[in-house]
C-alpha cells in the first residue's frame, strides 16, 4: 500500500503562535504518481499543509517525509535546496516577478539557488516548455502584460523548470476563466502523466474534481480549540 | 538605459587630444641665439661704432642702420629698424641725450649701454633755452646738454672703457682680448690728445669761430676761446646771418671759421675777405667716405696745426 | 553572484526613474565635496601659477592684495602709484632685473599695460602675428582681446578716458595694433600691451605739437543733405602719434619723478631676491616689496576656510541623502514583500534571496560613485581650462 509514497506524514501538530488555528494530521499518506483533489472550508489549513510538505513550515510535532527524505529533519536551508530541487509550486495569485520578463520568471529558479545551475539546456527547456503551454511568443514581454491565463500557464512553466517529482498547487484555477482552467488542469496532468510525478492541489472548484483520482477532504484534519481532534479512518468524502 | 548613462558618462571622460599647434614665433628673437659665437653690436653713431669694432674684433658684429649721408643726432629709425635694434645683444647708447629718438622707442633695458653715464657731471648744457608753451603746464624750457662727447678725447676713453666693460660683463671668457682692443685704442686716443693738445697750446687765446655750436667738448678741453654760429656748410649763409657774423666778431676777432664738413667756395672767399680763414674740423658723428675715426680727427688736428702757421 | 546581480540589475532597469533618482543623488553627494575640492584646488593652482611665477612686486605702501591683483590680474581700480625711480632704484642694485608696470588706462574694459620688452619675455609670451612695439604709440593685443574685437596688425585701438569728465585736456590715444600674442590663458590675453612710454603720453605727461585728429567724416556724419552735412554730436577727438609728428614727442623733467603702478624685480639668485627685500624693510621707506605668491596664499587661506564650511554642509547633506536612500530601500522592501515570499517559497536559498537585495544597492551605490568618479576626472581635466576662460580672464 505505501510502498513508495511520495508524501508520509505521521503525527503533525501545527500551530500558528498563540492564535486559535491549529492543525492536526495523525497520518497522511500520497502514492508516487498520484493525482489528489484537497477541498475544505477557507482558513481549514490546505495552503498550510502544502507549506508543511513542501518545507515551507515547519511543524512542532510530527514527521514529514517528501520523496524520500525526511523534511522536517532538515535545516533551513537544505529545505529550501530541497524544494527547489524536487517540489514544483503554483499559486492562486500566479506571483510571476513583474520586472522580469516571461523567460526569466521562467529561469528563476535556476537564479535563485545555487544547487540550480543555469546553463543552455535549461533555456532550451524554458523554451520548450513555453512552447507547449502556448506563451513562446511572449517569453520576451514583461510578465504583468499578459492575460491571466498566460500567466498561470508562464507561472506553471516555473513550476516545471526544474523537473520536479511533486507538484504542489495552491488553487491554480482559481482567477481564471473557464478555458483556462481547464488548459492549466491538462498542463499539470499532462506533466504528471509525462514524468511519473505527482500532483496534489488544493482546489475549490468542485467541477475539477471529476479529473483527480483521490480527494482529500480536509475537514478531517482541521480542529480548533472549540472542536476536538478527528479520526484518521476514512470519512465521509474521502475516496480512493 | 542606466547603463547607457553610465557608458557616456565614462565616453565623455576620455579627453579628446590637443589640437595641435603650429610652431608659434618666439618675442623679438632671443639676441643672438643663432650664432652663440660673435656678439651682435647696435650703435647710435659712427664713433661708437668705431670704439666697438677696435676693442670687439672677431667677436662682435657691429650695425649701425643710419644711412651715410644723415646726421645721426637728427636721424630716427622706422620701426622695423628698431625691431632689428630689439634683436641685439647690446645697443650702446652715446647718452648726454644724444639719440633723441631713443625716448620714443621700445628697446630692451637689459641690454642699453649708456656709454657716457659714467662722467654725467662733466656734460656740458646748451647755452641757448627755447621756449615755449603747450601742455597742461604752461610755459617750460628745454635745457639739454652737449652730446658730441667723443671730440674730448679723455671722455672718448671713458666711453671706449664702458665698451670694454659691456663687453666683457657678456662674454666674460673674452675679457682679455676686449682688453687688448681697448689698450690699443686708448693709446690712439691718448696720442690724439697729445697732438691736439700741441695745437691748441699754440693757439692759446686766439679767438676762434665755429660754424656750429657742436664742440663744445673739444673747446671745454682744450681751454679754446671760440664763439659759434649756426652755418651750414652747404648752404651760403642768409644776410642776417652775415651781419651777425659782423656783430660777433666786433668784440671776438677771430682769424679762422671752423668748419663741421668741406664749405661751399663763395662762402669762403667772402670770410677770407673779412681776413676769415677756413678750416674743417670733421666731428664724424656718421662714417666718412675715406678713413676711419682715427684718420679723421687725426686730419682735424692737422688742420688745427695749419691754422696756427 | 552573477545571477543574482542580473536580477537586481533587472529591477533597477524596470523601474527607472526611481534607479536614477536614487543613482543621481549618490552621484551628487559624492562628486559635490570632491569635485569641488578638485575645482578649489584647481583655482587655487591656476590664481597662484601666475603669483608663483612673479617673483617679486614693488609698489607704493598701501595694501600688498591690491597692488598684486592690479599688477598681475590687472584689476580694475589703480593702486597707489610709485615712481620710475624705483626702477632705477632696483636696476642700480644689481640685484635683480626691474620690470615696470603702469595698469591704470583701459581701452573699454580692457586694461592698457605700459611697460617694457622684458615683459613678454618674463611671461614667456609668443606672437602669433605681428611683432612687439617698437616705437611710441603702438601696441600688441592678447590673443583673446584680438579675436572678440577682431583685430590684428595695422588695426587701431583707442584709449577711453579715465573719467567722464575729463577736464584736464587729456584726450584718448588711438594707438596702432602691431602685434598678437598666442593665448597663454592667463589675463595676459585680455590686455593692450604698451611702451611705458606711451602711457605717460596717455596721461598727458609727454607731448608732441600733434593736431586733435577727429575720425573719418563719413563716421560722424549723422545727415547728408546736398551740400549740407551734419555732423554726429558724438565725435570724440583723440590724440594720434602719427610717422610725421613722432619726432616731436618728448617728455619733460626726470623721468624717475613719472609715475608707474608697480614693477616686477626678477632677482639674480635667491640671495640676491632676499637682499633686495631687505632694502626695502626701513620705517620710512615710502615703498614696499612684497612676494606675491605670499599675498596670493593668504587670499586663498580664507577661501579654503570658507570651503571647508560648504564641504561641512556637503556632508550633512550627503547623511541625510544616505538616510533617505535607505529609506526608500527599506520601503520598496517592504513594498516587495510578496515578491521575496514567492522566491523563498519556490525554493531560493537564503542566501541568494539577500544577494539580490543587497546587490541593488550596490549596483546604485556603484553607479553613483562611478559616476561621480567620471565627472571628478572630466573636472580635472577640463576643470583647469575651465577655471581659466570663465572665471580667471
Amino acid at each position: 500500500m505505501s510502498g513508495d509514497a511520495m508524501i508520509r506524514i505521521t503525527d503533525l501538530q501545527f500551530h500558528y503562535g498563540e492564535g486559535d488555528f491549529a492543525l492536526r494530521i495523525p497520518e497522511l499518506l500520497v502514492e508516487r504518481g498520484e493525482r489528489v483533489a484537497v477541498i475544505g472550508p477557507s482558513g481549514s489549513g490546505k495552503t498550510t499543509l502544502l507549506n508543511l510538505i513542501a518545507g515551507i513550515a515547519t511543524p512542532q510535532r510530527g514527521r514529514v517525509v517528501t520523496n524520500g527524505v525526511e523534511v522536517t529533519a532538515l535545516d533551513d536551508a537544505r529545505r529550501r535546496e530541497f524544494r527547489i530541487r524536487h517540489i514544483g509550486l503554483v499559486f492562486q495569485e500566479f506571483e510571476l516577478l513583474e520586472h522580469l520578463s516571461v523567460l526569466d520568471n521562467v529561469l528563476l529558479p535556476y537564479r535563485i539557488n545555487p544547487s540550480l545551475h543555469l546553463e543552455p539546456p535549461v533555456r532550451q527547456r524554458a523554451v520548450t516548455l513555453a512552447e507547449r503551454v502556448g506563451v513562446v511568443d511572449k517569453l520576451g514581454r514583461f510578465a504583468h502584460r499578459l492575460s491571466q491565463g498566460e500567466k498561470q500557464r508562464a507561472a506553471v512553466c516555473r513550476a516545471l523548470i526544474a523537473e520536479p517529482e511533486l507538484l504542489l498547487a495552491d488553487e491554480p484555477t482559481g482567477n481564471l476563466d473557464p478555458a483556462n482552467k481547464g488548459r492549466v488542469l491538462d498542463i499539470l496532468f499532462e506533466y504528471a502523466e509525462d514524468r511519473g510525478a505527482t500532483l496534489l492541489t488544493v482546489t475549490h472548484d468542485h467541477d475539477l474534481l471529476a479529473r483527480f483520482g483521490r480527494v482529500i477532504d480536509f475537514k478531517e484534519f482541521y480542529s480548533s480549540a472549540e472542536g476536538s481532534a478527528r479520526q484518521e479512518a476514512p470519512a465521509p468524502g474521502v475516496t480512493r | 538605459m542606466t547603463a547607457a548613462r553610465c557608458l557616456a558618462a565614462l565616453v565623455a571622460a576620455a579627453a579628446l587630444a590637443g589640437c595641435g599647434e603650429g610652431e608659434p614665433r618666439a618675442v623679438a628673437p632671443s639676441p643672438g641665439a643663432e650664432e652663440v659665437g660673435r656678439l651682435s653690436i647696435f650703435v647710435v653713431n659712427y664713433p661708437l661704432q668705431y670704439f666697438a669694432e677696435r676693442i670687439g674684433g672677431e667677436a662682435v658684429e657691429v650695425v649701425f642702420p643710419a644711412p651715410a649721408n644723415v646726421d645721426p643726432a637728427s636721424w630716427a629709425p622706422d620701426p622695423e629698424t628698431v625691431a632689428a635694434y630689439q634683436g641685439a645683444d647690446l645697443i650702446l647708447l652715446n647718452g648726454a641725450g644724444y639719440a633723441g629718438w631713443v625716448q620714443r622707442v621700445s628697446l630692451p633695458q637689459s641690454r642699453l649701454v649708456d656709454t657716457s653715464g659714467g662722467f654725467r657731471d662733466q656734460f656740458i648744457p646748451l647755452e641757448e633755452n627755447v621756449t615755449h608753451s603747450h601742455g597742461p603746464d604752461g610755459a617750460h624750457s628745454h635745457r639739454g646738454f652737449a652730446f658730441t662727447t667723443w671730440l674730448d678725447p679723455g671722455l672718448a676713453t671713458l666711453q671706449a672703457q664702458a665698451v670694454r666693460d659691456a663687453f666683457a660683463k657678456a662674454r666674460p671668457d673674452q675679457e682679455a682680448a676686449f682688453q687688448q682692443g681697448f689698450e690699443t685704442l686708448e693709446a690712439d686716443l691718448r696720442h690724439l690728445d697729445q697732438r691736439l693738445s700741441a695745437a691748441a697750446e699754440a693757439i692759446g687765446d686766439a679767438p676762434l669761430l665755429f660754424s656750429h655750436p657742436v664742440y663744445q667738448y673739444l673747446v671745454h678741453r682744450y681751454g679754446l676761446n671760440g664763439r659759434s654760429v649756426h652755418w651750414e656748410p652747404d648752404q651760403p649763409p642768409t644776410e642776417a646771418m652775415w651781419r651777425e657774423l659782423e656783430a660777433l666778431i666786433a668784440d671776438h676777432a677771430a682769424e679762422w671759421m671752423v668748419w663741421e664738413g668741406e664749405p661751399i667756395d663763395a662762402t669762403v672767399e667772402r670770410l677770407e675777405a673779412m681776413g676769415i680763414g677756413s678750416l674743417v674740423y670733421a666731428p664724424c658723428a656718421s662714417a666718412p667716405r675715406e678713413g676711419d675715426f682715427l684718420s679723421v680727427m687725426l686730419a682735424n688736428a692737422a688742420a688745427l696745426d695749419h691754422s696756427i702757421r | 553572484m552573477k545571477e543574482a546581480l542580473y536580477l537586481a540589475w533587472r529591477y533597477l532597469a524596470y523601474h527607472r526613474i526611481k534607479t536614477a533618482i536614487l543613482v543621481t543623488s549618490i552621484t551628487l553627494i559624492v562628486f559635490l565635496p570632491v569635485g569641488l575640492n578638485v575645482l578649489v584646488g584647481q583655482s587655487a593652482a591656476e590664481l597662484t601659477a601666475r603669483a608663483e611665477a612673479t617673483p617679486l612686486l614693488v609698489g607704493a605702501k598701501s595694501s600688498p592684495l591690491e597692488l598684486v591683483l592690479n599688477s598681475l590680474y590687472f584689476e580694475s581700480d589703480a593702486p597707489e602709484l610709485t615712481s620710475y625711480g624705483q626702477v632705477i632704484r632696483v636696476a642700480e642694485s644689481g640685484l635683480a632685473e626691474p620690470i615696470p608696470l603702469y595698469v591704470r588706462f583701459r581701452v573699454r574694459e580692457h586694461p592698457i599695460v605700459g611697460t617694457t620688452l622684458e615683459y613678454f619675455e618674463f611671461r614667456k609670451l609668443r606672437f602669433a602675428a605681428g611683432r612687439a612695439m617698437a616705437v611710441l604709440g603702438e601696441c600688441v593685443v592678447g590673443a583673446r582681446l584680438a579675436a572678440s574685437l577682431g583685430i590684428g596688425p595695422g588695426d587701431t585701438v583707442t584709449s577711453s578716458p579715465e573719467s567722464v569728465f575729463d577736464l584736464a585736456g587729456v584726450y584718448p590715444l588711438r594707438m596702432r595694433v602691431v602685434g598678437v600674442l598666442e593665448p597663454s590663458h592667463t589675463p595676459d590675453d585680455l590686455a593692450v600691451f604698451v611702451d611705458l612710454k606711451t602711457v605717460w603720453i596717455i596721461e598727458g605727461l609727454g607731448h608732441g605739437h600733434q593736431d586733435l585728429a577727429a575720425p573719418e567724416a563719413a563716421a560722424g556724419v549723422l545727415s547728408r543733405e546736398k551740400n549740407r552735412i551734419t555732423a554726429n554730436a558724438s565725435v570724440v577727438q583723440y590724440n594720434e602719434i602719427t610717422d610725421e609728428n613722432i619726432d616731436s614727442f618728448h617728455f619733460h623733467g626726470d623721468l624717475a619723478g613719472h609715475p608707474i603702478t608697480a614693477l616686477i624685480a626678477v632677482p639674480h639668485s635667491e640671495k640676491s631676491g632676499v637682499l633686495l627685500m631687505g632694502r626695502y624693510q626701513g620705517d620710512d621707506e615710502p615703498s614696499q616689496i612684497v612676494r606675491p605668491i605670499g599675498v596670493m596664499n593668504d587670499l586663498l587661506d580664507t577661501i579654503l576656510t570658507i570651503q571647508s564650511y560648504v564641504v561641512a554642509a556637503i556632508l550633512i547633506v550627503a547623511v541625510a541623502t544616505l538616510a533617505t536612500a535607505a529609506l526608500v530601500f527599506l520601503l520598496s522592501l517592504r513594498l516587495r514583500r510578496r515578491e521575496i515570499e514567492t522566491m523563498v517559497k519556490i525554493g531560493g536559498s537564503r542566501l541568494s534571496v539577500a544577494a539580490v537585495l543587497v546587490s541593488e544597492v550596490v549596483v546604485v551605490l556603484v553607479l553613483g560613485v562611478s559616476l561621480a568618479g567620471g565627472l571628478t576626472l572630466l573636472t580635472s581635466r577640463f576643470g583647469s581650462a575651465a577655471i581659466r576662460t570663465f572665471i580667471l580672464s
